[in-house]
């Protein structure tokens, strides 16, 4: 079975720090990962490489045994030229607006006759070609070309990663600092995250098509029923802002759920929470991962890693220095001195 | 004239308009380290020292000593300054320092349109260098004090005149003390550390209120130094000149990377000199276009400005 | 959609009250009254003016209400949908939208006011140029910060504004273009109008700006509406709750699989559609694309005032702010002008109210954002109206 998550040799580096070296594990469909280690170990950072949000300095990802940059293809680079043929005829208007104008325009026209709209492009095209004017408009047209085939170019390299590929891939997650849409209301912070499978565009939602209309009761239903899985129901209508700390916290799960992904990656859910919520939360975990969906997660709460973690990865100041399960890992001699210092010391 | 003569004169020119709005930038620059505020304001007190040094020609008559009355006005202009500057951040900016920056940005453009009103209402004093009280909108001349004598002798097709000389004179010696205020004092340091994280510096002790204070008094005080030199210069102000001014300065230290003063002042000089270029070639009509392109091209290739730092967003 | 009773109840009464206000006007007038009184209830003909910016505000709106993005050149979209209205429907250019048919039906002679084909085609034109070139805007401008995006769109401001006054042969210059074909009469409500009109200047003896505009009140006025139940349904929409999460927090936007660059690009478009139909709007009422620097930083500001001060992201506040920020200048200042002008003009500066516009406004931004941060009507409160009563929380089984 490939596996859901493949990470290989992954470094991310910020100019002389290294957060992450070198770190490499897999993730199983139906498990339950943990990443632990102690604060500044890199365990954010492994999130933030994943997800694209710092794209790795090396290494690779690969969801489903495929990376998740996007590839190189035909269709992209047929954009990039698309999008340099049309920077060439905007500069070209643009330098030539004036004379084009007079000759196109402004010589045809009699005061209140018809327009002869037939003479108008063969007009304008001879200006192009005339032989004044075909150096510059030739010269124009080739280097707003490269520029623009260019620009289009160096943009799709620099988003490959981007977040928004990483979670249309099948990769959701949530934040160390809660990051909702405050001004939103919960059912709206779920619609947000069902975004990717919605259809509808703003035509539709201004002329209030049928379709539209229809689109929308459906996914209210749906996102009401996430929130309910959550134990929100009863918030749907609430700001986001206005919710207590723990609620916000499966809000943000909620959310991370509604665009049905293949990994779901929680980066210290259970932070501030009481002993009951804690357990709430586990059961919560255990449920979302029965549902099908694959979870990894970082976590400094000890009986919530222990329980329900299937296998454990244990950072250090950006290394990995253990792998295995619970039993293995509260057993290790190296991750015992991470977090209490070595012997004698 | 030849190629290289021209060339020359535009550097000059270039230079010299570059440095007056390096002033007006520092000021900008400043205080948007410091709060991230976009002081809209900024250009018109530049606007408001303009007239009060015109104010002070006119009712002190130093068209008769044009030294005394320059180190006059270079003192009084920019003390007036500084003092308009602190008052407004304590009545206007200071009660609304917790809310959201759109807030106080808001705030600054009401304050930079009542700046304006009052260069209107001043420009209609009914004084003799205002032009007795009529027309009050209309732009008043600013006697030339000092004269344009060329100072490489009356047969030089290149041009270094007096006023060149008051810009380098005024300026430069500025932005030196004001480096050495920012590295060196412990007040400058405040200022840097208040920029950086006003949270922190609040743990260490520092009263950022009195730092965010004098950052607004030494902003206003180089306004002051600048609206002299600017109406010595260019010998013309109107209640409308603040706005282009701004616009410039604002837009130079967004070039050269916002919050850092070197980058401020680069970021003037690049558009002293674009501007005294593009005049000089006689496309005075696209100049201001031609500067906003020039920061559009430099925002594509560099979103934090030349100088500017990346801040990277903690997740 | 659930909208508490409450709210419509207001709704419907000021939109009740705005469609009765001429004929309230109207009906006052034939009253025996003090001329001073009848000099300042005539605001009816001021008012197409105000509706058309506020359908500029709205699209600003757009832009810095919902999406967060703060735009400081919202006049260029006002003036790039005022030139396009202007050339494609004067008759000094071949283009003349719509006369073909206004030929057929008036035999040949030209009107100064268009048909409705050509005012539609007109203003719809106006809009999809306003969206290409919203859209083209925002394209180099992606990345950017918010400071750094709103001295782009300043700079940008300043760049229409040239290309305008420089592009002689198209745009004419400083002149403007004209004549421009006024919007399309509504036939009874012109009759009512001329005899107002006439009634008014025999009483009162005053010159009514913009005197066949109370006809065109009633269609600004729907129009208005309309701008503002489509940015509504917008709002309550997939593309509303995505400009909103943008402006709440990019990075989790974008870790939730929204394509971030196409929703600002979307919001561009949007809001520089809406600014660019209020200045279609604008030019078709006052006959004229109006003069390339009448286009400038101040209107702009005065459109972002009327968003912040109305509220931000908040429709009912928008309006309310366009009609405080642009009432003031359109209404007061004017009737205040009137009154004032037929007293001793000794050319004082201090006695003549225009010269105080600039400093009533500042100190009402600054009282306004001192004392009532978050605009008029903000779009929480009424949210707040909205909102259930809290339940106790349950832990879930």
């Amino acid at each position: 079975m490939t596996a859901v998550l493949a990470v290989h040799d992954l470094t991310l580096r910020f100019g002389g720090l290294t957060a992450v070296n070198a770190v490499g594990f897999s993730v199983e469909p139906g498990q339950i990962v943990a990443v632990i280690g102690p604060n500044g170990a890199g365990k954010t950072s492994l999130f933030n490489a994943i997800t694209g949000i710092h794209p790795p300095t090396s290494g690779r990802i690969l969801i489903d045994g495929r990376d998740v940059a996007a590839p190189y293809s035909i269709l992209a680079a047929l954009r990039w030229l698309g999008v340099g043929v049309a920077t060439a005829c905007a500069a070209v208007l643009a330098i030539e607006l004036l004379p084009l104008w007079d000759v196109a325009i402004e010589r045809l026209y009699e005061y209140r006759k018809p327009f002869p709209w037939g003479s108008a492009v063969p007009a304008a095209w001879d200006l192009l070609t005339s032989r004044a004017e075909r150096k510059t408009v030739a010269l124009t047209a080739l280097v707003s070309l490269a520029v623009g085939a260019f620009g289009a170019w160096s943009v799709w390299i620099r988003s490959r990663r981007v977040p928004e590929r990483v979670a249309r891939a099948g990769i959701a997650r949530t934040f160390q600092n809660i990051r909702l849409f405050r001004e939103l209301s919960a059912l709206d912070n779920v619609l947000v995250g069902m975004d990717a499978h919605l259809t509808s565009r703003s035509w539709h939602a201004v002329l209030r098509l049928p379709r539209h209309r229809k689109e929308s009761a459906t996914t209210r239903a749906l996102a009401l029923e996430i929130l309910t899985t959550v134990g929100l129901g009863p918030d749907a209508h609430l700001t986001a802002g206005s919710l207590p700390y723990g609620h916000q916290r499966r809000l943000e799960i909620a959310r991370a759920l509604a665009s049905r992904p293949k990994l779901l990656l929680l980066d210290e859910p259970a932070a501030g929470m009481n002993p009951v919520e804690a357990v709430a939360l586990v059961a919560l975990i255990r449920g979302i991962r029965d549902s099908g969906v694959t979870v990894l997660l970082i976590e400094h709460h000890m009986r919530v890693v222990m329980g329900i973690s299937d296998r454990i990865v244990v950072l250090h100041y950006g290394n990995k220095i253990a792998e295995g399960t619970p039993e293995q890992i509260r057993a290790d001699p190296k991750v015992i001195e991470a977090y209490l210092g070595a012997e004698g010391a | 004239m030849s190629w290289f003569e021209f060339v020359l004169q535009q550097l000059i020119t270039g230079l010299t308009n570059g440095l007056i709005i390096a002033l007006v930038a520092l000021g900008y620059t400043m205080v948007y380290g410091i709060i991230e505020l976009i002081n809209f304001a900024h250009g018109d007190l530049v606007m408001l020292g303009a007239f009060l040094a015109l104010t002070l020609i006119g009712a002190c008559h130093l068209e008769g000593s044009p030294w005394l009355g320059l180190g006059l006005m270079l003192i009084a202009v920019p003390v007036f300054c500084a003092a308009v500057n602190w008052t407004v951040d304590r009545v206007a900016y200071r009660p609304i320092r917790h809310a959201p920056k759109l807030t106080a940005l808001v705030s600054a453009i009401g304050v930079s349109f009542i700046f304006m009103n009052i260069g209107l209402f001043w420009g209609g004093a009914p004084m003799a260098v205002f032009g007795g009280g009529a027309a009050a909108a209309s732009p008043k001349d600013v006697p030339d004090l000092i004269g344009h004598t060329n100072l490489l002798g009356s047969g030089s097709l290149v041009q270094i005149t007096v006023k060149d000389a008051l810009v380098a004179l005024v300026t430069i010696p500025l932005m030196v003390a004001l480096t050495w205020f920012v590295r060196r004092t412990r007040i400058g340091t405040a200022m840097r550390a208040t920029a950086q994280n006003p949270m922190a510096a609040r743990l260490m002790g520092i009263d950022v209120d009195r730092v965010i204070g004098a950052t607004f008094i030494i902003g206003g005080a180089l306004a002051g130094m600048a609206a002299v030199v600017q109406s010595l210069y260019y010998n013309t102000i109107s209640f409308q000149m603040g706005y282009r001014i701004g616009l410039d300065a604002f837009t130079a230290a967004v070039l050269g990377g916002i919050g850092n003063l070197p980058g401020a002042v680069l970021g003037s000089i690049v558009i002293g000199l674009v501007r005294a270029f593009s005049d000089g070639y006689g496309a005075t009509q696209w100049t201001n276009a031609l500067v906003f392109l020039v920061l559009i091209l430099v925002l594509v290739f560099r979103p934090s400005g030349i100088l500017g730092a990346h801040v990277r967003e903690k997740v | 959609m659930a909208i508490e009773r409450r709210t419509l109840a207001w709704v419907l009464a000021l939109v009740a009250a705005a469609l009765l206000l001429p004929a309230i006007e109207y009906g006052i007038h034939r009253l025996p009254l003090w001329p001073w009184l009848m000099k300042w209830t005539y605001v009816a003909p001021l008012m197409p003016a105000i509706f058309a910016f506020m359908i500029v505000s709205l699209g600003l709106n757009i832009v810095t209400g919902f999406t967060g993005l703060l735009n400081l050149g919202a006049a260029a979209f006002v003036a790039i949908g005022a030139y396009t209205y202007s050339i494609l429907t004067c008759e000094i250019y071949p283009f003349r939208l719509g006369w073909v048919l206004d030929e057929v039906i008036a035999g040949g002679r030209p009107s100064a006011h268009a048909t409705w084909l050509t005012f539609v085609l007109g203003t719809m034109a106006a809009a999809g140029m306003g969206a290409l070139v919203g859209a083209a805007l925002s394209l180099p401008t992606m990345r950017l910060r918010g400071d750094y995006l709103a001295i782009v769109t300043l700079g940008f401001c300043e760049i229409v504004q040239d290309l305008l006054k420089n592009l002689d042969p198209i745009t004419k210059g400083t002149t403007g273009i004209n004549p421009v074909p006024h919007p399309p009469n509504l036939p009874a409500l012109a009759a009512a109008s001329e005899g107002s009109s006439a009634f008014i200047q025999h009483a009162t003896g005053i010159y009514l700006y913009y005197r066949d505009a109370t006809p065109h009140y009633l269609l600004y006025l729907l129009l208005m509406l309309g701008v503002a139940m489509l940015c509504r349904n917008l709002r309550r929409s997939r593309i509303g709750r995505s400009w909103v999460a943008v402006r709440e927090d990019e990075l989790a936007a974008r870790s939730s699989g929204l394509d971030t660059a196409r929703i600002k690009l979307s919001a561009f478009s949007w809001g520089a559609a809406l600014c660019a139909t209020g200045g279609a709007l604008i030019a078709a009422l006052v006959g004229t694309s109006i003069d390339p620097a009448y286009y400038d930083f101040q209107l702009s500001i005065i459109v972002l005032c009327a968003v912040i001060v109305g509220g931000m992201g908040s429709i009912g506040g928008v309006i309310l702010g366009a009609l405080v920020m642009f009432g003031f200048n359109g209404i007061v200042l004017v009737r205040l002008s009137d009154a004032l002008a037929g007293s001793h003009t000794d050319g004082n500066v201090l006695t003549t109210p225009n010269n105080w516009k600039f400093l009533v406004y500042g100190l009402a931004l600054v009282l306004v954002m001192r004392f009532k941060p978050e605009g008029l009507l903000p779009a929480r409160e009424v949210r707040a109206e909205m909102r259930p009563p809290r339940q106790a929380p349950t832990v879930p089984p």
